[in-house]
């Protein structure tokens, strides 16, 4: 299977200054100002044609991190990363400009991806099919409300026929009805034989959907396998950290930043 | 110097995109009001009224001073005013929203595959419309004012370009910075407010002594772009000819505002979602 995403220890390093001065100093000087934080570490998988991977983790182990990071959003600290085809990113506050129409927005959205003028115009309709929004096309996105907006960034990430679909939390919003034409869509796109990666705190959604899981913790993978073999062991963790007193819970996670800042 | 060549590469791939994304700049600037885009022509009008009621007519005029002398010809303030106070407007706002233009933007963006170094050229694109509109309505305002149609008119594009050039130079710079240090806009916004009064717009500079005045105000590039358009305009002188040292030393400064600023932008640009 010819693989579409492949990451090699890669790390998303960000610094964290305890005031401005600090900051302005690591800029200007060459010197090292401010405390390291690891959002990602040393991170190893790969994604071939076809898959459907589900990113899952508690809050804050880095699953929006890596998500931009495939979606090309933001550069790796260091690492191999090696993306073939093109990627689109879902998410709730998809970049649109809210002075702007929806069909204005449509066909900006288009061309800052690189789309020529005889290719926009075909993709527009359907676009706008897909979004269903009616009259509220041709008014402002500031009117639009949040379900509407994600919809319309749904429509044109799925429209414009990415290799690689990255969906981050984006099903959350919007209604029944829209969720179930969305993960049409992608089953649509399975077939196809595209990549798909998948980020929700919906364990049902999960398992009805995902081929795989890769299971992060504090910024490193703590699992990746098949989603039968990694879901029990994530929900077995989820059942401990439940458990886990108030005192436990700190010590996990004072331990874990520990490691996050590069001191372990 | 390979900066250099990656950013004039983008500029001239992507000049269809900076057309098509200024366009789209522009309608959202101005969705708000009725008068949408009019708004552009008649906020510098209202300027320039106030400017000639002040400078024009209250101060030089009650002193006995209403003429400026150039190129050996007498000019009254109020054409003599306007055939430089035109290409200001866009100056001011180029550089404005020139310098925001990134940090701004980026999240619009949101894909390293897109040629950042155009986000400042379609911002400035977009004020150019409006520069042009301007320059229009001036040059007819012209025709009645004395200075009818001339053989010097055919200066105005190399001005123009000068302009776009420059601008487009000096916009890497300040938007490359103040993406990474935001207190860098409100310097800029200090310093145009200032820049204004330090370049021939408002008062004829051109019998300062010491000398030595003059020739530090001539330091500033937008004096050769303001003297560009007056001459140009006026009819007055085949300005980047007869002032061809200062024409050389004009895109020395901007071949190397250029030059730095490809190689800061460059140097930071994969980093500017960082410093969101």
């Amino acid at each position: 299977m010819a693989k579409t995403v492949v990451l090699r220890n890669v790390t998303k390093k960000y610094k964290l200054y305890e005031d401005s001065k600090e900051k302005l100093l690591d800029i200007v000087l060459p010197k090292s100002f401010g405390e390291d934080f690891y959002a990602l570490q040393n991170i190893n998988f790969e994604a071939a044609k076809g898959d459907v991977v589900g990113f899952i983790g508690i809050n804050g182990s880095g699953k929006s991190t890596l998500s931009n990071i495939i979606a090309g959003i933001i550069p790796p600290t260091s690492g191999e990363l090696k993306i073939n085809g093109k990627t689109a990113l879902i998410a709730v506050n998809a970049g649109l400009n809210t002075q702007l129409t929806g069909r204005e927005n449509i066909e900006l959205k288009c061309l800052m991806l690189g789309f020529s003028q005889a290719e926009i115009k075909k993709l527009e309709p359907h676009i706008i099919e897909f979004a269903d929004l009616g009259k509220f096309i041709d008014q402002p996105v500031k009117s639009y409300s949040s379900g509407m907006k994600s919809r319309l960034g749904f429509a044109i990430s799925v429209n414009i026929d990415p290799d690689i679909l990255v969906i981050d939390e984006a099903l959350s919003v919007g209604d029944q009805t829209f969720a179930e034409k969305c993960l049409d869509k992608m089953n649509e796109f399975k077939a196809h034989g595209k990549t798909i990666f998948f980020i929700s705190h919906s364990i049902s959604q999960m398992k009805r959907f995902c081929e795989k899981a890769l299971w992060l913790e504090y910024g490193k993978v703590r699992d990746f396998g098949l989603i039968e073999e990694v879901m029990p062991r994530y929900e077995k963790f989820l059942k401990q950290y439940k458990a886990m007193s108030l005192e436990e819970k700190r010590t996990f996670r004072e331990a874990a930043i520990k490691e996050q800042m590069g001191q372990a | 110097m390979r900066s250099v060549l990656t950013v004039i590469k983008e500029q001239f791939q992507s000049f269809y995109l900076v057309r098509r994304l200024s366009v789209y700049e522009m309608k959202s600037a101005n969705s708000n009001n009725y008068l949408g885009v009019l708004w552009e022509i008649i906020n510098p009008m209202i300027q320039i009224a106030i400017y000639w009621f002040v400078f024009g007519f209250g101060i030089f005029h009650s002193a006995g001073r209403g003429d400026v002398e150039l190129s050996g010809e007498l000019i009254p303030y109020f054409p003599w005013m306007l055939s430089g106070i035109v290409v200001w407007f866009f100056i001011n706002q180029a550089i404005l929203q020139g310098s925001k233009s990134v940090y701004t933007r980026i999240k619009m963006i949101s894909k390293m595959s897109f040629p950042m170094s155009v986000i400042p050229t379609f911002v400035i694109f977009s004020k150019l419309y409006q520069h042009l509109m301007l320059l229009a309505v001036v040059l007819v305002i012209f025709q009645f004012l004395g200075y009818p149609i001339n053989i010097f008119y055919i200066q105005l594009p190399y001005f123009i370009i000068s302009t776009i050039v420059f601008l487009v130079a000096l916009s890497l710079i300040t938007s490359t910075i103040s993406t990474i240090v935001r207190d860098f806009q409100m310097l800029i916004q200090s310093l145009v407010r200032i820049l204004i009064y330090l370049s021939p717009f408002l008062w004829p500079p051109y019998h300062l002594q010491p000398e030595i005045i003059q020739i530090i105000m001539k330091l500033n590039p937008i004096y050769y772009l303001a003297e560009g358009y007056r001459a140009s305009i006026l009819g007055l002188s085949w300005y980047p000819v007869e002032h061809w040292e200062y024409t050389l030393y004009f895109w020395g400064i901007t071949v190397s505002l250029l030059i730095f600023g490809s190689i800061l932008h460059v140097k930071f640009r994969d980093r500017f979602v960082d410093f969101l």
